[in-house]
C-alpha cells in the first residue's frame, strides 16, 4: 500500500490536500483490485489449464479404457459360451459312437443354412452374435465338420493357420485373427465324447465388424464417441461401430482433427497374424466443450475475489479515515485550548493525513520556540541564583565550605574564614580533614562524607549531621556541629559542609546537665509527665514506684492519676496527694509547669510514717474493741454459756446415775467414777466463776478529757438502727459549749448507751408517732449532766427502790445486770445517777459527772470516726 | 430396740460427751462419741443405723454445718441438735434442715431420752420403707415393658376390657400379661399390688 508523501509535486500535493481520505481510499481500492485481478488473471489460467488438461487426458484415457474392458469382457462372454458347447451332452452324445482315423484325408461335413444336432442354440440366449461358422476339429487339426450360418465359406487361410491356435488343449484359446482384411475372433476348446476320450476341438469363429463392435460397447457410445479395431502396422481402420462416420479401410491419419483418438494394444488375444491395436475415437468438439466450461467458472470465481478484495480494502481505508478525523477534531480542540493555534485546516476537509503531518510540523516549530524562550528564562534564573548564592554565603552566620570529591576546599564564605582561621591566599585546593579536623574524628568526618551520599529508597538524603572538633589556626580544639550536603554535579560531585561553631552551647549544655543531675541524684522519685498523663521524665529512685502502677517511662499514669494530672495543669497550684500502693505509701507532690504543659511529680515515700500512724490507731481500736468486749452484758453471755457446760455435764452424771441405781445396775466402780465427774465438773464452773471475777478486778479504767456532748451524739448514732426500726428520732438538747469531763470513754459511753437502749425498749410498748426520747447535755458549775427522758410506761414506784439492785429486771431477756453497772462505773468516777418517773407518762434518768479539771487537753477524738462501729449487742442487759 | 442401733455423740466438750454417753447407755443403749465433726465423718459410713447427737457450738465445723453436709451428701441419718442458751435462733435453722429434734442444755433426761428414742424408731422405720422400696423396685425391673403397662393401667384401676382396648389386644391377653404380672411382683392380690405401686412412687 503506498500513501501519497508530501514531498511529491506541489500540484499533485494539492490535490491530494483536497481529497478526503474515504475516496482516496475507494479510488486505490479500485486501482489496486484490477491490478490484482489482472495480475491473477494471468498466472492463474494458464496453471489451471495446465491442471484441467492433465485431468481431462486422466479421463479420457479412463474411458478409453473401459471401452477396452467391455470390448475383452464381451469376448471373454464368447470364450465361456465356447466352453459350454465344447462340454455339451449333445456333442459328446454325438462324438460317441465317431472315431476319426489320423492321417485319413478327408472332405470336412457342412452344415449350411441349418444346425447340426451337436449345436444348440446358445449365442442367442447369451445375447451375442451368431457366429459366422462353428467347426469340429480332430486331435490332429483337421477340420471334421463345418457348420456356415450365413452365405460366406469358411475363410481358406483358416484350414492353414488353425494348427498355430491349437497348441495348449486344455484352456479355451481365444484369438483375434485377421483373414483378409476382416477381422475375425477364434474361439476354440477341447471336446470329448461320452466316455471321455479326447476327440479334438470345438473352434468357434465370428467376425468382428461393426455390429460386434456395437454389441460389445452397448450403450455407451451416447456422446457420439467411437470405437475401432486398427492394423497398428497399416495405421488403417479394419472395423468401426459407426461405419457410416469411421468408415472402415481408412488410414488413421485422417481423423487426428476430428477425433481425439486413444490406442491400446490386447496382448491377450495376441499370437495371432497381425499387429492389431484398439482405439477409441472421442470428438473434438466435446472436448472442448468441457474444458471451456472449466475456464468460464473459473473466471467467474476470479472476478468475485477481487471484488471482495476491492470492498475489503476500501472498508478498512474507510474505517482508518474516519478514526483519523476523531483525532484530528480532538488535536484540533486541544491545539486550540493548550496552545492557541488554529487550525482552519480541520474544518474544511481534506486529507486527514496531511492534515496530521502540517499539524504535527507546526507544532513541532511551536514546541522548539518555547523550548528557546524556557532557556532563556533558566539561564536568566540561573544568573539571580548565582547572585543569591554568593549574597547567602556572604551574610551566612555558619561557615560554608565546599569540598570536591578528592577532599580538597574549593570554596568557602568569610565566615568560614573566620571561624577555622585559615589563610585565604592557601586554603584553596588545601585537604580539609587534614588541615582542620582534630585527629580523633577524621574517620568519623569520612564516614559521613560516604553517607551523605547514599540515598534512601525512595530518593531521600540521609541525615549527615554530626558534632566533631575542629582545629583553629592549626593548634586550638573547638567544637563544631557538621551538616554535609552532596551535590552531584555533572562532572564531579562535589559537598556542601555547614559548619556552626558550638563551643557556647556545648558549655551551656554542660551547665544544663549539671543541672538536671539534681533529680536524677535525688533519693526520692521524681517524675515528670505530660499533659496526657504520659511520663515524659523518671529519675532512677522512680523505678520501684513506676513498677507499682505497672507502667514505664514514655508511658502513662495508671488512670486514676490521669484526672489530678488535668486538674493541677489547670489550676496551676502546687496539690498534694497520696498513693498506698498496698507495700509502699507515698506522698505525691503535683507541681505544674503550665508554660510547658507538664507536671513534675515529687514522691516521697511515707510508709514507715504512715505504718505508725495505722499500727497506733489499729492498737487503739483493738483496744477499744476489747473493752467494749469485756463489758459486763458479753461477759454475762460469755459466762452463761461457759457454766452451762460443766452444770449439763452434772446433770447427766447425776440423772445417768440414779438411773442406773434405779434399774438396779449397781456396779460401784462406774458409780464412783461418775461421782468424780461430778465433782469435777462443780470445781470447773466454780474456775469458771473465779476466773470472771479476776478479770472485772483487774480493769484499770483509762480516763481521758472528752467532750460530753460528742460521747451523747455518738452513742445516739450507735443506735441509730433501732430507732429507725421504732419509726422515730431521738431528740438532741446538746449544751452549747463542750462539757470537758475526765473519765474513761469507754465505760461512760457503756452507761449512756445502756440508759438509751432501756429507754428505746420502754418506747417499744408506746405507739408508733408518740416515741419520744430526749438526751440533753447541760453544765452546773463543776458538774456535768446527761439527762434521758422517755414518754414509755415508766417504772411502777414500787419497783424503783430495786432498780439499781442486781439481778432485777423487768424484760424477758434481761439479766438484771445494766443499771448496778452501770452505777458501779458512776462511783468509779465519782458521778452519780438518779432515776425519775411518772407512771404511764415516761421516766427519767440523769447522770452526773465531774467536770474535767485539766480543760485545756480535750481530746477532739477525731480518732473515734476511724473506730470500726461498735456491735449492737454489746450492752443487753 | 436392735442391737446395731448406735446413739452417736458429737461434741467438742469432753465432759458433756462422757456424761451423755454416762446417761444414754444407762437406758441400755449402744453410744459412740466424737469430738469433732471430721472424727465423727471419718468413723461412720453411709447406712449404718443410728441417730446423732449433735452440738451447735464446735470448732473448725459447727454441728449446723456437719448437717447441711450430711444433708448434701443425702445421708438421712436422723439428728439431734443440742444448744446451748439463747441459741433459738439456730434451732430453728436445724429443724428446718431436718433436723428430729432439738434440746437446750441444761436438759432434763427423760426428754432427751424420749427424743432419741423417737429418733431411732424413726430411723429403723425409714430404712425399712427404703428396703421396701429397693425390693419393689428390682421387681419391677423383671417386667417387660408391655407387663409394666399392663401394671401400671391395673394400678390405676382400668379393666381388662378397657386395657385390651386401650393396647389393642384382647382381653385373653391382658389377662396372661397380669397374671405375670402378679406372678413377678409376688402380689397375692390386686390390693398389694396396689401398695407396690403406691410405694415406688414415680419409678412406675
Amino acid at each position: 500500500m503506498k500513501f501519497p508523501r508530501i514531498s511529491v509535486k506541489p500540484t499533485l500535493f494539492k490535490l491530494l490536500r483536497r481529497l478526503p481520505m474515504p475516496v482516496m481510499g475507494i479510488l486505490i481500492g479500485l486501482v489496486a483490485g484490477l491490478a490484482v485481478w489482472i495480475v491473477l488473471d494471468q498466472v492463474q489460467s494458464k496453471a489451471v489449464e495446465r491442471i484441467f488438461g492433465r485431468e481431462l487426458s486422466m479421463r479420457l484415457d479412463l474411458r478409453a479404457r473401459e471401452s477396452l474392458i467391455r470390448f475383452d469382457q464381451y469376448m471373454a462372454n464368447y470364450a465361456a459360451t465356447t466352453r459350454l458347447l465344447a462340454n455339451h451332452r449333445r456333442l459328446a452324445q454325438y462324438l460317441e459312437p465317431l472315431f476319426w482315423f489320423p492321417g485319413e484325408i478327408v472332405d470336412p461335413v457342412v452344415y449350411a443354412g441349418f444346425r447340426p444336432f451337436w449345436l444348440p442354440d446358445v449365442f442367442g440366449r447369451n445375447a451375442l452374435l451368431a457366429p459366422s461358422h462353428v467347426l469340429l476339429v480332430d486331435s490332429r487339426g483337421l477340420v471334421r465338420e463345418v457348420y456356415q450360418a450365413g452365405d460366406q465359406p469358411l475363410p481358406p487361410e483358416l484350414a492353414t493357420d488353425l494348427g498355430q491356435w491349437l497348441v495348449d488343449l486344455d484352456e479355451v484359446q481365444t484369438v483375434l485373427a485377421r483373414f483378409g482384411d476382416r477381422p475375425f475372433l477364434v474361439v476354440s476348446d477341447r471336446v470329448e465324447d461320452a466316455s471321455g476320450y479326447t476327440m479334438g476341438s470345438l473352434v468357434v469363429l465370428v467376425p468382428v465388424d461393426a455390429a460386434f463392435l456395437a454389441a460389445s460397447e452397448g450403450s455407451f457410445s451416447a456422446d457420439r464417441s467411437a470405437v475401432a479395431l486398427i492394423d497398428a502396422d497399416e495405421q488403417r481402420i479394419l472395423a468401426s461401430n459407426e461405419p457410416q462416420q469411421l468408415i472402415p479401410g481408412t488410414l488413421l491419419s485422417e481423423w487426428g482433427d476430428e477425433y481425439l483418438v486413444t490406442s491400446q494394444s490386447l496382448p491377450a488375444y495376441e499370437g495371432s497374424n497381425w499387429n492389431m491395436l484398439f482405439a477409441t475415437f472421442i470428438p473434438q468438439d466435446i472436448v472442448e466443450k468441457m474444458s471451456s466450461k472449466v475456464i468460464d467458472f473459473e473466471r467467474n470465481q476470479r472476478l468475485i475475489a477481487a471484488l471482495v478484495f476491492i470492498a475489503v480494502f476500501t472498508l478498512v481505508i474507510y474505517l482508518v479515515s474516519a478514526r483519523l478525523n476523531k483525532v484530528l477534531k480532538r488535536m484540533t480542540r486541544f491545539s486550540q485550548r493548550a496552545l492557541g493555534i488554529e487550525q482552519p485546516g480541520f474544518k474544511g476537509g481534506g486529507n486527514q493525513l496531511v492534515l496530521l503531518e502540517e499539524w504535527m510540523q507546526h507544532f513541532t516549530s511551536l514546541v522548539l520556540r518555547a523550548r528557546e524562550e524556557m532557556r532563556r528564562k533558566h539561564e536568566h534564573e540561573l544568573r539571580e541564583t548565582e547572585a543569591l548564592k554568593a549574597a547567602i554565603m556572604e551574610a551566612s552566620l555558619d561557615s560554608i565550605v565546599t569540598l570536591n570529591q578528592a577532599g580538597a576546599v574549593i570554596d568557602f564564605n568569610p565566615t568560614a574564614e573566620m571561624t577555622l582561621g585559615f589563610d585565604r591566599e592557601r586554603i584553596i585546593g588545601t585537604d580539609f580533614v587534614h588541615a582542620f579536623v582534630a585527629p580523633s574524628d577524621r574517620a568519623n568526618f569520612i564516614g559521613l562524607l560516604q553517607e551523605s551520599r547514599r540515598r534512601g529508597p525512595s530518593g531521600e538524603r540521609p541525615h549527615a549531621r554530626t558534632e566533631l572538633r575542629a582545629v583553629r589556626n592549626n593548634e586550638q580544639l573547638f567544637p563544631i556541629e557538621i551538616s554535609i550536603v552532596p551535590i552531584a554535579l555533572d562532572d564531579e560531585p562535589v559537598y556542601t559542609l555547614y559548619i556552626h561553631d558550638i563551643t557556647k552551647r556545648k558549655e551551656a549544655e554542660r551547665e544544663i546537665k549539671g543541672l538536671a543531675r539534681f533529680a536524677s541524684e535525688s533519693p526520692s522519685p521524681i517524675l515528670r509527665v505530660n499533659g496526657a498523663a504520659r511520663i515524659v521524665y523518671a529519675n532512677a529512685a522512680s523505678q520501684p514506684l513506676i513498677a507499682a502502677w505497672e507502667t514505664e517511662p514514655g508511658g502513662p499514669l495508671p488512670t486514676g492519676w490521669c484526672d489530678q494530672v488535668r486538674e493541677t495543669l489547670e489550676g496551676g497550684e502546687t496539690r498534694e496527694y497520696e498513693d498506698d500502693l498496698g507495700s509502699t505509701i507515698y506522698s505525691l507532690l503535683f507541681v505544674p509547669i503550665q508554660e510547658l504543659g507538664y507536671v513534675n511529680i515529687y514522691a516521697r515515700d511515707i510508709t514507715a510514717v504512715r505504718r505508725a500512724e495505722q499500727e497506733s490507731r489499729q492498737h487503739q481500736a483493738e483496744l477499744v474493741h476489747v473493752c467494749r468486749l469485756s463489758t459486763m452484758g458479753e461477759v454475762a453471755t460469755g459466762m452463761a454459756h461457759e457454766l452451762n457446760q460443766p452444770l449439763s455435764a452434772i446433770v447427766n452424771y447425776a440423772n445417768g446415775a440414779s438411773r442406773r441405781l434405779k434399774s438396779g445396775q449397781d456396779e460401784r466402780a462406774p458409780l464412783i467414777d461418775a461421782m468424780a465427774h461430778i465433782s469435777g465438773q462443780a470445781q470447773r464452773a466454780g474456775e469458771i466463776i473465779k476466773r470472771l471475777r479476776a478479770l472485772v478486778g483487774k480493769q484499770q479504767p483509762i480516763r481521758s478529757v472528752v467532750d460530753l456532748n460528742l460521747m451523747v451524739r455518738e452513742v445516739c448514732s450507735f443506735v441509730e438502727f433501732e430507732t429507725a426500726k421504732l419509726e422515730m428520732q431521738i431528740e438532741q438538747q446538746l449544751a452549747e459549749e463542750a462539757i470537758p469531763v475526765d473519765v474513761d470513754l469507754v465505760q461512760i459511753e457503756q452507761v449512756l448507751l445502756n440508759l438509751v437502749r432501756n429507754a428505746l425498749d420502754a418506747l417499744e410498748e408506746a405507739a408508733v408517732g408518740e416515741r419520744a426520747l430526749i438526751v440533753s447535755t447541760r453544765r452546773l458549775g463543776d458538774r456535768a449532766l446527761v439527762c434521758v427522758q422517755d414518754n414509755g410506761p415508766g417504772i411502777p414506784p414500787q419497783r424503783m427502790d430495786q432498780l439499781f439492785d442486781p439481778f432485777f429486771t423487768t424484760k424477758d431477756s434481761g439479766m438484771g445486770m445494766g443499771l448496778p453497772i452501770s452505777l458501779t462505773i458512776l462511783e468509779d468516777h465519782a458521778g452519780t445517777i438518779r432515776a425519775d418517773s411518772k407512771p404511764g407518762a415516761g421516766a427519767l434518768f440523769e447522770v452526773e459527772l465531774p467536770v474535767a479539771m485539766r480543760e485545756a487537753g480535750i481530746t477532739d477524738a477525731p480518732d473515734l470516726q476511724l473506730i470500726e462501729r461498735p456491735r449492737a449487742e454489746g450492752t443487753q442487759g | 430396740m436392735s442391737k446395731s442401733l448406735t446413739v452417736f455423740v458429737v461434741d467438742d466438750d469432753q465432759a458433756m460427751r462422757g456424761s451423755l454417753k454416762w446417761l444414754i447407755e444407762s437406758v441400755g443403749m449402744q453410744v459412740e462419741t466424737f469430738d469433732s465433726a471430721h472424727a465423727f465423718l471419718d468413723a461412720y459410713y453411709p447406712g449404718r443405723a443410728g441417730c446423732l447427737l449433735l452440738d451447735v457450738r464446735m470448732p473448725v465445723m459447727s454441728g449446723l454445718e456437719l448437717q447441711e453436709y450430711l444433708g448434701r451428701r443425702e445421708i438421712r441419718i436422723p439428728v439431734i441438735i443440742i444448744t446451748g442458751h439463747g441459741d433459738v435462733a439456730m434451732a430453728v435453722k436445724a429443724m428446718k434442715a431436718g433436723a428430729v429434734d432439738f434440746i437446750e442444755k441444761p436438759f432434763d433426761d427423760e426428754q432427751l431420752l424420749n427424743s432419741i428414742r423417737k429418733a431411732l424408731q424413726y430411723d429403723e422405720q425409714h430404712r425399712a420403707l427404703h428396703a421396701r422400696k429397693a425390693e419393689i423396685a428390682a421387681r419391677l425391673a423383671e417386667l417387660t415393658p408391655r407387663e409394666h403397662e399392663v401394671m401400671a393401667m391395673v394400678t390405676d384401676g382400668m379393666s381388662n376390657k378397657d386395657i385390651a382396648a386401650a393396647l389393642s389386644v384382647s382381653a385373653k391377653t391382658v389377662e396372661v400379661h397380669r397374671a405375670r404380672v402378679m406372678d413377678k411382683m409376688r402380689a397375692d392380690s390386686l390390693a398389694e399390688l396396689v401398695r407396690m405401686a403406691l410405694i415406688a412412687g414415680g419409678n412406675l
